[in-house]
């Protein structure tokens, strides 16, 4: 089972260049399709598409969502067990262990390293087994050069 | 249907550089899981008969686990099989690490390697699409040195295995490396990967591992973890020491239950019992002719493992494993870090040839690692060595000056860079102690400890015969990670399968009756036996399940995972079928099984005159006997009946 691409498609790329698997092919302004084979159903194609023209695995047609806007995953410290399961179940790589453990607890825990690359499949929280892993839209942060006299202002 | 296993294995032909996807039919994993079963099943049948361990017809599988992925537990274990060069009889290692699930993610359960490349060589795995590249940049280079050139090729996201500057001068006691510096050591088998000229494996696969029914297994994993975090604070280590020496002293010895050992690994790791293990006798001293008098403690403090914690910086886990008892360690001189040296390394390097000399234990652990040297063997040899210069077999013109007396440290690290690099005296000792004694002749043999070749682990089948057992009974000789009356303990295996002696932890027994040679002690080591081989199927750490089958639930995850509905006693039968169609493996290969007996000094003959162990023997013609006879094998021969092949369905030659 897998993704498809139906007629709606104007061959605008975007799948193309997002999918974790390279898929997805298709010349440009025309059709693409999706290699069954190698889909692995992390629906980065569907958040992505501006045409409306990816079907998930059960033919419903996937909606887009701004980028700024996927789910991305936070790690629970505390339930963590420093598996790393989660970061061998990312397709693109984007987790990686801390590198340096603290005295009292030497052990390393997974963070989200390259940001930008996450594309939202929720694999990592999938493949949790102690549910450490929850999928969030990310809260835009205050940008801290703003914060600082905002603060002493207060005081 | 989704069961948790890819239904497929990639066939490398290195002769011809063809590649083949072959499916594997449903019944091949229900009667013998993934993994190990998998190999044995597919390389019965591969291996002609009397093939050269090191020649084109030779076949190298690295295989994943069928537990891998699926969200169970300490399912990181991958594993190495072929016919072994070291002991010419089945050879498998087992290796932790981030490998084993990368295997299944590139949509195989396995890769198996025919033939001989002609140039050096490596796998690529991207996309689905299998490559093999040229390596002669990489060839000569150390195994953490080939692993940081790839993984900057390729990405952080592919995984490496690879062998040594060892494994391509085709040392019979090499392994194949991941992890920098994890290694599946045993059996030779980097020999055979070097044999054939592939460098490594690069994979870098995206495929999802689905079981049946991941919640379920989830479920089993969280009851699971809730075991293993469980931790009250331990104290110094050199308590542990303490009760090792009481525990000589005492008459009597007590069941274990894994709990306790789990929260050594989680606080020091493997290490936790380095200067235990000499105390009470586990561990052999001075090439096993010692005993706890010549190791005393203020020796083994060289090897306190408060000491090794100190330069840990960060824990390692293996994939999937919530108990990280791995390391690493920041070191001064040459290398600037190195994975934690485990119990055996430090043993081998350091009781067994009786070094003190703490730097030089974490310099050769980082100094073989790299190498992709076996340090069980390499520590073995080197104490065989000193021995034999001891006795003035060997003199200073033979080792080509130096000074091989017990303990020379700065000795020690030169002769195994000669090992490593094959110079000298390292040309002969690099192929392990048996064919060293063999090249070297003048009684020197009678000083060797092996099991058809293979060098036992630090785990003295003295103090515990049934390691003395499965070291020589076992398909695979010389392996401490199989059964013993110990391990029997902690796995607690009457509480889930029918028929089977209990042993309730913390019971009370006289130390006399563990060297007798009963058939509750045959049925506890065939229990083993199998119940190891369902393990290794499902890829499991032998650390993990030491926990005790109802703390770590092998046959539910695997039932849960697969959708199967097996009970204990059915998979434990899976376990018989694995051991028998080794053994027939053996036989085939022209093997007698009664020649991989342990060498008669680890056995107790003569017994040793003072220690934990003094006066003790181990009945072993017995023992293995009762052994083969558990398994409906002859027990005069080792071989398999044709009885038995027939009620376990294998049909062999």
């Amino acid at each position: 089972m897998s993704y498809t691409i139906i007629d709606t498609c104007t061959g605008c790329g975007a799948c193309v260049r997002i999918c974790p698997t390279r898929a997805i092919t298709g010349k440009k302004k025309d059709v693409h399709r999706v290699d069954g084979n190698l889909c692995i159903e992390c629906g980065a194609c569907g958040r992505i598409c501006p045409s409306a023209a990816v079907k998930d695995r059960f033919g419903n047609v996937c909606v887009m969502v701004k980028r700024s806007q996927w789910k991305r995953p936070a790690f629970a410290g505390d339930t963590c067990m420093s598996c790393s399961m989660c970061i061998d179940a990312c397709p693109v790589h984007c987790l990686a262990l801390s590198e340096a453990g603290k005295p009292k607890d030497p052990h390393g825990y997974p963070w989200l390293k390259d940001e930008k690359a996450c594309i939202g499949c929720g694999f990592c929280e999938a493949e949790c087994p102690v549910g450490a892993v929850t999928m969030v839209v990310p809260v835009p942060k205050e940008e801290p050069v703003k914060a600082k006299p905002a603060r002493k202002a207060a005081r | 249907m989704n069961r948790g296993y890819m239904g497929r294995v990639l066939m490398v032909d290195l002769s011809k550089g063809e590649f083949r996807e072959e499916p594997i039919p449903e019944e091949v994993f229900e009667k013998y899981l993934s993994g190990i079963g998998l190999a044995t099943y597919l390389l019965y049948d591969r291996i002609p008969a009397g093939a050269d361990p090191l020649g084109p017809e030779n076949v190298l599988g690295v295989v994943s686990g069928l537990l891998t992925g699926t969200g169970s537990l300490f399912s990181g274990r991958w594993m190495v099989a072929g016919k072994s060069p070291l002991t010419g009889t089945w050879g498998d290692a087992n290796c932790g690490g981030s490998f084993s699930p990368a295997i299944k993610r590139c949509g195989y359960d396995g890769i198996f390697f025919a033939g001989m490349s002609e140039k050096p060589v490596y796998l690529y795995i991207k996309d689905q699409k299998p490559q093999l590249k040229d390596a002669s940049h990489l060839w000569g280079k150390d195994a953490v040195e080939t692993e940081e050139m790839l993984l900057e090729q390729y990405g952080p996201g592919a995984r490496v295995a690879v062998i040594g500057p060892a494994g391509e001068r085709l040392s019979l006691i090499s392994g194949i490396c991941n992890d920098k510096g994890r290694i599946a050591a045993r059996s030779g088998l980097g020999a055979v990967m070097g044999s054939k000229r592939l460098k490594a494996l690069v994979l870098d696969g995206k495929k999802r591992i689905i079981p049946y029914d991941r919640e379920a297994v989830h479920k089993l994993s969280r009851k699971c973890n809730r075991w293993v975090r469980f931790q009250p604070p331990l104290g110094p280590s050199i308590g542990a020491a303490l009760i090792g020496a009481l525990l000589r002293v005492l008459p009597t010895a007590m069941a274990m239950d894994g709990m306790v050992y789990k929260m050594i690994l989680r606080q020091w790791g493997t290490g936790g019992l380095n200067q235990m293990s000499p105390e009470w006798g586990d561990s052999p001293v001075k090439n096993w002719k010692g005993s706890s008098v010549d190791w005393p403690l203020k020796k083994s403090k060289s090897a306190d493992p408060d000491l090794f914690k100190k330069s840990e910086y960060i824990k390692y886990h293996c994939y999937s494993c919530p108990l990280g008892c791995g390391g690493k360690c920041s070191m001064t001189g040459k290398y600037s870090e190195t994975h934690k040296p485990e119990y055996e390394s430090v043993l081998a390097l350091g009781g067994l040839c009786m070094n003190e000399d703490t730097d030089s234990l974490f310099y050769l652990n980082e100094l073989l690692n790299r190498a992709g040297m076996d340090t069980i063997s390499a520590g073995a040899t080197v104490a065989w060595a000193m021995e034999c210069f001891e006795q003035g077999i060997l003199t200073l013109d033979d080792t080509d000056g130096l000074d091989l007396s017990w303990g020379n440290s700065s000795a020690m690290v030169a002769l195994i860079h000669k090992m490593i690099n094959r110079e000298g005296i390292g040309d002969i000792l690099a192929d392990g102690s048996r064919a060293a004694a063999e090249k070297i002749g003048r009684g020197s043999g009678k000083y060797t400890v092996h099991a058809g070749g293979q060098e036992p682990a630090m785990h003295d089948g003295r103090q515990d015969p049934g390691f003395a057992v499965h070291y020589s009974v076992e398909p695979t000789p010389g392996r401490h990670t199989i059964g013993a009356q110990l391990y029997y303990e902690m796995f607690q295996l009457w509480k889930r399968v029918r028929g089977l002696p209990k042993k309730l932890p913390f019971q009370i027994y006289h130390k006399n009756s563990k060297y007798r040679a009963t058939e509750k002690h045959a049925l506890e080591a065939a229990a083993c036996s199998k119940y190891m081989n369902v393990v290794n199927g499902a890829g499991l750490c032998m650390f993990g399940t030491f926990l005790g089958i109802k703390r770590t639930p092998t046959f539910d995850w695997l039932n849960a995972a697969t959708g199967w509905n097996k009970t204990p006693e059915e998979y434990m039968e899976i376990g018989m079928r694995i051991q028998t169609l080794k053994q027939a493996f053996n036989i085939r290969h022209g093997v007698d099984p009664r020649a991989n007996r342990l060498s008669e000094r680890a056995l107790g003959i003569p017994p040793q005159p003072q220690g934990a162990n003094k006066g003790r023997t181990v009945p072993i013609e017995k023992m293995m006997e009762d052994y083969w006879r558990q398994f409906g094998w002859d027990p005069s021969t080792g071989a398999p009946t044709g009885e038995t092949l027939a009620g376990l369905g294998l049909s062999v030659e």
